[in-house]
């Protein structure tokens, strides 16, 4: 029964981290970003996403709100922020750096704000189903309606986005922009308008990362909670354990990140919480330094 | 060449005997701070050597500071080692320590290297919880002792601090100094400018980037444990994420090649939190904006330099005034 539940624990934690890879997968992909400030931002769309519960009360409702808001805000960074980068540092001995000290006084920034806004009070917000497992032949389980809930929805969520990514013309101009912004822009792409729209999904899968991570945990928010800084280190590792370009290898990376450190929390030490994700990565990088469905290149970015 | 070292020597001599004659005039909480700004210089200094020398970004420097101020601590409790021996050996633990990331940082570049040692600088304090020695999360006790009494009884312990403090920042402004006009900085130069081209002329990658690393650490080790020494504790909470990204703030604001700034970013990172202070008692604002304005300021004043000042105020500067000559000229 150990078993089970650490199998399904871990895949509804790994089914979370996947969207977080999604999401900086998607930023890499339109702009060459690591946004270390993706946490960050999933961060500020579930406070949007908390304010919507409590005025309206309804999760389903909140969900969306967050999502757009979410979006919103990504697109305003990319806007302001990315585009200002690009064109001032990117010469000379800061331009390898600039873009990560950037996300990450970003990330500072929106950590700073959030507690000034929302800090010290005790923020809820309450799962849509129980978060009570399931009891089958007299055993109760740890996976409960929420957690099947989580899943599906991410389900549903990826599914969408292929969709988006491999039938549509707007699919079709994102990744002709991450495959040559230059041959993409010959043909007639406004490709700078489809980076701010890369953005702005990254920041809609984000904010359903952190509405659900929130929820699944014990649904109190917190700008310094661990939830966030494992959603900031585990979205990372996830998105380049799959190799930082690969919708779905975001997406195995994320579980296999959720199951490997479920297996391990359970099975060697519950105090390797933090460490356990570090050690995983390094063994990934030893093994394939571009992740494992990288271009085979190494990145110089 | 020699001329200008031995200039430099009493620069740095005659930057010590000013240090010493105002570390008199001024009251107890500047010496104090004035011991932050030379832990910070350290600090700094070492991000400048690995980041705007090596090429090299590293979000871990605060968990380095860590390895280095639980070595210091650890010798001092379990062997009572002389307080100098403890610092070399802080120096000695990190610099293993970054010898060990630096083997896996030389596999890696951008995005990946930077995230690597980011969810380092989350992971390692937290693992001080998993051994005894190390004390959990209370950690350990640092004394480095009482002033010797020849230094006369007026001699406070805020003082002391300082004058080790800036001792250590002054050998190790020097040492990194001379390192960076060596063949090695030279080497570094040429990885960072095209790597390629350095491989093509002989110089051995990875080696060098590992060694950048190390030295990089051992001198980040140095700064863990003289913060150690003026909290009196070493803790997993000493070191949050959040001192690693004001390492990197402190370097750029710098100038992330220019070593000699590394005061205006140490001053600027002490300076902060007391201006926050001032800032939010003047708007009268509540507890929790007063607590997060440090954060949001250094954070803001990152994004701004980056922005608009990439390469530093010193180098822009620099930048501005050949600007003008050529235009005169």
């Amino acid at each position: 029964m150990d078993f089970l539940n650490t199998l399904l624990i871990g895949i509804t934690a790994g089914s979370i981290y996947s969207l977080m890879a999604i999401s900086m997968v998607l930023v890499w992909r339109s702009t060459r970003v690591v946004n270390f400030a993706q946490a960050g931002m999933a961060l500020l769309s579930t406070y949007f996403g908390f304010e919507a519960v409590t005025r309206l009360g309804s999760f389903w409702i909140a969900l969306p709100v967050a999502m757009v808001g979410g979006a919103l805000v990504a697109a305003l960074v990319e806007m302001i922020l990315i585009r200002l980068l690009v064109k001032h540092s990117s010469s000379g001995p800061i331009a390898g750096v600039a873009p990560i000290i950037a996300t990450l006084g970003l990330l500072g920034v929106i950590r700073a704000s959030t507690s000034m806004i929302w800090g010290g009070q005790d923020v809820r917000i309450v799962g849509p189903v129980s978060n009570d497992g399931y009891t089958i032949n007299g055993t109760t389980l740890v996976f409960s309606p929420l957690k099947l809930l989580i899943l599906l929805t991410v389900l549903v969520l990826m599914l969408i986005l292929s969709l988006v990514f491999q039938k549509t013309n707007i699919g079709l101009a994102l990744r002709a922009s991450a495959y040559s912004p230059e041959i993409a822009r010959l043909s007639g792409i406004k490709v700078d308008w489809v980076r701010t729209l890369g953005w702005a999904l990254a920041g809609a899968a984000g904010a359903v990362a952190g509405m659900f991570q929130t929820v699944n945990g014990n649904g109190t928010l917190s700008p310094d909670s661990i939830e966030f800084s494992l959603l900031l280190v585990s979205g990372f590792i996830a998105a380049v354990i799959g190799g930082l370009d690969s919708l779905i290898g975001a997406v195995i990376g994320g579980l296999v990140l959720g199951l490997m450190i479920s297996f391990v929390l359970m099975y060697i030490s519950s105090g390797l919480f933090f460490i356990a994700p570090f050690v995983i990565l390094l063994l990934v990088l030893f093994i394939r330094p571009q992740g494992i469905f990288g271009a085979k290149a190494a990145r110089r970015a | 060449m020699h001329k200008k070292q031995s200039r430099d020597l009493l620069l740095f001599i005659l930057g010590g005997v000013v240090l010493y004659f105002l570390s008199g005039m001024v009251d107890e909480l500047r010496v104090y701070q004035g011991a932050s700004i030379a832990v910070y210089v350290i600090a700094i200094s070492s991000i400048i050597l690995l980041t705007g020398y090596s090429g090299q970004v590293s979000l871990g420097h605060g968990a380095l500071m860590a390895v280095g101020a639980y070595a210091a601590a650890v010798a001092r409790i379990e062997l009572q080692a002389p307080i100098i021996l403890c610092f070399a050996i802080a120096v000695l633990a990190a610099a293993i320590g970054g010898a060990l990331l630096g083997a896996a940082a030389a596999r890696l570049s951008g995005p990946y290297l930077a995230g690597t040692t980011l969810a380092l600088a989350i992971g390692l304090p937290s693992l001080a919880n998993q051994f005894s020695v190390l004390g959990g999360e209370q950690g350990l006790l640092f004394d480095v002792g009482f002033p010797p009494l020849s230094l006369g009884e007026e001699f406070t312990q805020y003082k002391w601090f300082f004058w080790i403090a800036a001792l250590a920042a002054l050998i190790s402004m020097w040492a990194v100094k001379n390192i960076l006009s060596s063949r090695y900085g030279r080497t570094w130069r040429a990885i960072r400018g095209n790597e390629v081209a350095a491989q093509l002329s002989g110089i051995n990658i990875a080696r060098s980037k590992i060694l950048a690393f190390t030295i990089s650490a051992g001198i980040a080790g140095l700064a863990g444990a003289l913060l150690s020494m003026t909290i009196g504790t070493v803790s997993p909470s000493a070191f949050p994420l959040a001192l690693s990204f004001s390492l990197l703030t402190g370097a750029v604001l710098s100038g992330i090649t220019t070593l000699g700034g590394a005061m205006i970013g140490a001053v600027v990172l002490v300076a902060i939190p007391e201006v926050a202070d001032a800032v939010a008692n003047r708007i009268g604002s509540s507890e929790r904006v007063t607590t997060n304005l440090p954060g949001f300021l250094v954070s803001a004043l990152l994004i701004l330099t980056v922005l608009f000042v990439p390469n530093g105020p010193v180098e822009q500067h620099r930048a501005r005034k050949a600007k003008k000559k050529n235009y005169l000229s």
